[in-house]
């Protein structure tokens, strides 16, 4: 049994998991996929077909252009009809992007060659290999690059790799489901993702808001050496990268650009190694993921969603809006982006989409703040939110740098519990991208 | 532009009010505002030395170097100031046991030392005389009404001489504002009705320039 | 395509703790202290308390209407202030008191610098500096003696901690009637039970940070315990001494009045202990019997600086420490 430590701050939500008792279910081939070549952290991919090109599942349709990045791969047979701008909803604003028309019929491309099943007989390097030409990135929202997380540098070596299953967002239970349903697949992924970095223990990490899921990971690992569960107590933001190495193993990460290598940890989603899985037995890339369509919806669900499928064709899946909706949430309710408009695709890092009548929306007027110290008291990286907003706010980027404003991770606990309704995630983002403006101005002064 | 020698009076009520709009002289606007009397006959005194200080300045101004100017200017403030104790000393007795120390301080006054540097050095006699008077005078003006309202709070009411005004108390008096906390509290709620007054009346004309 | 939706960044969810609701809390938790006072001072407690009230709230709307900002007398912070002050009045005081020392709070302590979340002192507090400083005389003479409902004794009597400082002929009462309430001193400092009921419901609700009263009156029982005694250490009364004068209340709604305290945790309980070492200092060595509003007032003051002072360790921090020193 592994003894955990108390988070840092952190605020116990009311998690709302309707929809963890419905099984996964394939959403279906929408009537057009649209396939962004910037799906994950880093450089965008290169498309490689152009309109009027016939793809097949699992077909290369953009190509990674550097280390930090990821290829992007067709999720069914199809013609392209366009490679063109649409509007990103993360980036919110337009953005390349490949069309397809499908045909309905998923035929498979002949580059996708089933794997091994057997991980003794692949190397690490080919595990890294597999990853990337997967266009495998994380799926428990940041949508980092799976291959780079699998290189460490050599001289930073990794003991404890943590499978994050923690799930802290509310509402979503793509994750919980994936574990009840592939336990055994997904520790299938998980001892080639430690075997590819070396790891000797792996541990993996779950909620205990998730009895079925425990069970199901529990049984999954029996029997398999170096591996052990870890059950944490319900909080959020518990499945924040720096937050579960806290909480689990009791190290902290350096500040940015600190990364969990730093203190010999590598973090991955359930979800990615899952997909691992998959590429490693199948050979198929990553050309679809479980994604929550929850809230008030007619039927809140878990779909297999191929990647590029519409929101608005989500939403009617699950039985179309109850009550008026006021908001559309791509991600959980504490760390999604609010969508503008539902023709927007599910890209990579998508976890959930969640609808919220126009009665749950707040639209309270910020008042000013009365210096509560709730937000410091539930920081989890143990910031002064108030100091870094109040800072911000008046454009003393500076000062709100001196406050660590880059550390945040924008969990949102502090925008959460502010009794005056302030938006303090807002004014912290806004700190910290002045400060990153400025930074690139110095250091371009600098080099010219 | 010639200046206009009624302007450099007036200015000192309002625009250039010592106290309130340059804030200068807070010593004894804080510490001699108990009673409308002496707010007077601080007031007075410092008419007289401004004045005398402004002129002289600025009849020597030309002949003046630079260099020396300071303690040339201390020497015509001095010279005014102790005619003010002594002829206090003598005809006024009461009062300059209670203005006390305040009296001699007058050399080092902000506002005299500021008026001679910065307004009588650079302009001919009559502007100097003019704007000693005014700023004098704005400055008296504050004293009493400083003064007048603490010292009714105070005490209840205004006393000058045999004078009382209201006979009797009308109500229970404040014995806070006779206090420096309460001449702090007086002197920064007038300085900011003042302001208040000012900027909108600012508005306005901007308004109207428009 | 036909939804009109809402955009606005993360977080989606708030909790539904808003700051009316928090003040209204505080409000919940002074009516055991609000009814004490009534049961020990007679109606005339009562009148008092809404006479400040009152005040307090007619203060704030008349004022922010006349500067045209937002009236925000729904937000029950004017409330606490007229209370508090009213808590703070010895009993017999005249009632026109309680209604100069809400607008001074209210105006002068609070709007004047730009209303709640700007004032640097707690208003309520400082609009009991002024009375004190207006007209000691009812601030310090008009003390009853408590009566049950109104039956109260005309003829003034001495607090505990008077009699605690050898003023000439009191006598302590019991330790319960000091629990209870029935003995000399404001209206709302008296029953020392009422308001740790109060003070118990604000921490079960998580409105307040329980460092602040702990470390106060800790500090003010420690102290007195070792210096309380002329003459001789560890020997003072320190029972009495906490649970007399308004140390509870102070310690458990004023000093943890948000504005005014620190941020973190750390500055919470530094700023609890500072109340009681000052506390100590007037109640002991000063020149009046009680310490416990001008400790609050003086801790407000500084709470800039311990808000400077008393920065977390972020996370990961400690390798950065190390970094920098090498570079």
């Amino acid at each position: 049994m592994i003894r955990t430590r108390a988070l840092s701050g952190g605020v116990h939500l009311d998690d709302r998991k309707i929809s963890s008792g419905k099984p996964v279910e394939f959403a279906g081939i929408p009537p057009e996929i649209v396939l962004f070549m910037s799906q994950h952290t880093g450089a965008p991919a290169k498309p490689v077909v152009k309109a009027g090109d016939h793809v097949l599942a699992g077909q290369v349709v953009g190509e990674a252009q550097s280390f930090v990045s990821a290829s992007v791969h067709a999720s069914t047979s199809g013609t392209v009809k366009a490679v063109e701008d649409r509007y990103h909803p993360i980036l919110a604003k337009p953005s390349t992007a490949v069309v397809i028309e499908p045909d309905g019929k998923g035929e498979i491309w002949e580059g996708v060659a089933p794997g091994s099943d057997d991980i003794s007989t692949l190397s690490p390097e080919d595990i890294i290999k597999i990853a990337r030409n997967a266009g495998l990135v994380g799926l428990g929202g940041a949508a980092f690059p799976t291959a780079v997380k699998l290189s460490p540098p050599k001289d930073k070596p990794i003991d404890v790799y943590l499978l994050n299953g923690a799930e802290c967002e509310p509402y979503l239970t793509c994750d919980a489901r994936l574990m009840v349903e592939e336990a055994d697949e997904i520790v299938f992924g998980f001892t080639a993702m430690m075997k590819a970095v070396g790891a000797p223990r792996g541990i993996v990490c779950i909620e205990d808001n998730k009895p079925e899921a425990i069970m199901a990971m529990e049984k999954a690992i029996s029997g398999k050496p170096g591996i052990e569960l870890c059950v944490l107590k319900t909080r959020y933001p518990q499945g924040g990268e720096k937050q579960l190495i806290q909480v689990v193993l009791g190290r902290e990460v350096p500040p940015p650009p600190g990364l969990p290598f730093d203190v010999g940890v590598v973090v991955s989603n359930v979800g990615t190694a899952y997909s691992l899985a998959k590429a490693l037995r199948t050979g198929m890339p990553l050309v679809d993921r479980v994604v929550t369509v929850t809230g008030a919806v007619g039927s809140p669900s878990n779909f297999r969603v191929l990647l590029g499928t519409q929101v608005s064709f989500l939403i009617e899946k699950a039985g179309g809006y109850t009550g008026e909706p006021g908001k559309v949430i791509m991600g959980g309710p504490m760390m999604g982006v609010s969508l503008p408009r539902t023709d927007v695709p599910v890209l990579k890092g998508t976890t959930g989409i969640v609808v919220m009548t126009k009665d749950e929306v707040n639209l309270d007027k910020p008042l000013p703040c009365i210096r509560c110290g709730r937000c410091v008291d539930s920081c989890p990286l143990r910031l002064l939110p108030v100091w870094i907003a109040a800072y911000s706010d008046r454009g003393m980027y500076e000062e709100a740098e001196k406050y660590r404003a880059l550390d945040c991770c924008e969990c949102g606990v502090c925008a959460y519990r502010c009794p005056s309704r302030r938006p303090l995630v807002q004014s912290v983002r806004l700190a910290k991208q002045a400060i990153m403006e400025e930074r690139r101005a110095r250091a371009q002064k600098v080099s010219g | 532009m010639k200046r206009s020698v009624f302007y450099d009076f007036i200015k000192g009520f309002i625009e250039e009010n010592p106290t309130f709009r340059l804030v200068i002289g807070m010593c004894p606007t804080l510490a001699v505002t108990t009673s409308v009397v002496n707010g007077f006959w601080m007031g007075l005194s410092v008419i007289f030395v401004l004045v005398f200080a402004n002129v002289f300045v600025s009849l020597l101004r030309k002949v003046t170097p630079d260099e020396i100017r300071l303690p040339v200017f201390v020497i015509l403030i001095a010279t005014p100031v102790v005619i003010v104790e002594l002829v206090m000393k003598a005809y006024l007795p009461a009062m300059y046991e209670i203005l006390g120390i305040f009296v001699p301080l007058i050399v080092v006054n902000c506002i005299i030392i500021a008026r001679a540097e910065a307004f009588a050095f650079k302009h001919p006699v009559l502007n100097s005389f003019a704007d000693g008077l005014g700023i004098g005078s704005g400055f008296t003006a504050n004293l009493i009404l400083i003064s007048a309202i603490r010292e009714f709070l105070g005490t209840g009411q205004i006393t000058v001489g045999s004078f009382r005004f209201p006979q009797a108390p009308l109500f229970e008096p404040a014995a806070v504002m006779l206090t420096p906390p309460g001449g702090f509290i007086c002197l920064g709620l007038l300085m900011a009705i003042l302001n208040v007054l000012l900027a909108r009346r600012e508005r306005k004309m901007k308004a109207q320039a428009v | 395509m036909t939804e009109r939706l809402v955009v606005s960044p993360s977080p989606h969810w708030k909790t539904d703790k808003t700051v009316s609701g928090l003040m209204l809390d505080v409000v919940v938790a002074l009516m055991p202290a609000v009814l004490a006072s009534v049961v020990f001072f007679g109606w005339r407690a009562l009148t008092i308390i809404l006479t400040s009230v009152s005040s307090a709230v007619i203060s704030e709307a008349v004022y922010e209407k006349a500067v045209k900002r937002e009236v925000t007398i729904k937000d029950y912070s004017a409330v606490i202030t007229g209370i508090l002050l009213a808590m703070n009045m010895p009993p017999g005081v005249p009632l026109w008191m309680p209604a100069i020392g809400s607008a001074f709070a209210i105006v002068v302590a609070k709007q004047i610098f730009g209303g709640l979340g700007y004032n640097f002192v707690n208003p309520a507090l400082a609009g009991r500096a002024f009375l004190m400083a207006a007209w000691p005389l009812h601030m310090t003479r008009d003390w009853l003696a408590p009566g049950f409902f109104g039956g109260v004794d005309a003829t003034s009597s001495a607090t505990p901690l008077a009699v605690l400082k050898g003023a000439p002929g009191g006598t302590l009462p019991g330790i319960w009637d000091m629990l209870l309430g029935n003995r000399a001193g404001c209206l709302g400092e008296t029953s020392v039970i009422a308001i740790l009921m109060g003070g118990i419901y604000l921490i079960w609700k998580e409105v307040i940070d329980p460092r602040i009263p702990l470390g106060f009156i800790g500090t003010v029982f420690v102290l007195t315990w070792v210096f309380g005694k002329p003459g001789a250490l560890f020997q003072g009364n320190a029972i009495y001494h906490i649970l007399s004068g308004g140390l509870f209340l102070g310690a458990f709604f004023m000093a943890t009045d948000y504005v005014t305290s620190p941020v973190t945790s750390k500055g919470r309980l530094l700023m609890g202990i500072g109340c009681g070492v000052i506390t100590v200092l007037i109640r002991l060595w000063g020149g009046y019997p009680e310490g416990v509003s001008y400790s609050i007032l003086l801790m407000n003051l500084v709470t800039p600086l311990i808000d400077r002072a008393m920065v977390p360790r972020y996370y990961g921090w400690k390798h950065e420490a190390r970094k920098e020193k090498t570079l």
